[in-house]
């Protein structure tokens, strides 16, 4: 694959976020159909979740990096970096303010934490994909 | 703006240069070699620092690198 290491590191970001992060939300969703309405019942398998999550993230960049020779980044890594980061904020932003209207409208707190985390996901992986769409595209 | 509007001479530059590789002229200006292959390939502008850098790599003008093209505004 002829890309930097940056461009790896992202591509690594991506898959190891949407495969870990998405199955939490899978069986989040599941737990919360069956009506789970304890915040405490999804800590041990967010717990699960972040540790699995930290343990693929190094093991790909371990892989990564014996396999090609880690760089620094650079202006343009720093500047697809900052315009991703400008073009996926948003979709925080707009997660908590649909949190706090639900906090307003007496919604379970089991919602609202999922729905601040499901935006933090969505977010992130925005980034990653507007990462890679500058990096392969250009800028 | 488009990127396309800076285009520049450094594939020509690079061979006229002992064909000098992209991963040599990318560690002579400190940038991977990826930023190098998106300069050649007009994908990516880079900054007046860099150009400074790579121009001076090949101990030339910074026009005679990189070259502004006014493209007209839609």
């Amino acid at each position: 694959m002829n890309a930097s290491f940056e461009e790896k590191s992202v591509w690594i970001q991506l898959i190891s976020m949407v495969g870990v992060l998405g199955s939490y939300f899978v069986v989040a969703a599941h737990m919360l159909s069956r009506g789970v309405m304890v915040v405490a019942a999804f800590v041990p398998l967010f717990f699960v979740a972040v540790v699995l999550l930290v343990v693929v993230l190094v093991a790909g960049h371990t892989v990564v990096a014996i396999a090609s020779k880690p760089e620094g980044r650079d202006e343009r890594d720093r500047l697809i970096g900052w315009r991703a980061e400008r073009n996926s904020s948003w979709i925080l932003s707009v997660g908590v303010l649909t949190a706090i209207t639900g906090m307003v409208l007496a919604i379970p707190n089991v919602w609202i934490a999922h729905l601040l985390m499901f935006s933090m996901l969505l977010s992130e992986v925005a980034r990653y994909v507007f990462q890679l769409v500058y990096y392969r595209r250009g800028m | 703006m488009g990127t396309k509007a800076v285009r520049n001479q450094i594939r020509r530059l690079r061979f006229e240069s002992g064909e000098m590789t992209q991963q040599a002229l990318a560690e002579q200006v400190g940038v991977t070699r990826q930023t190098i292959v998106a300069i050649e390939g007009a994908k990516y502008a880079p900054s007046l620092e860099l150009a400074f850098r790579i121009a001076a790599a090949f101990r030339k003008p910074l026009e005679e690198v990189f070259q502004f093209h006014q493209q007209e505004e839609k």
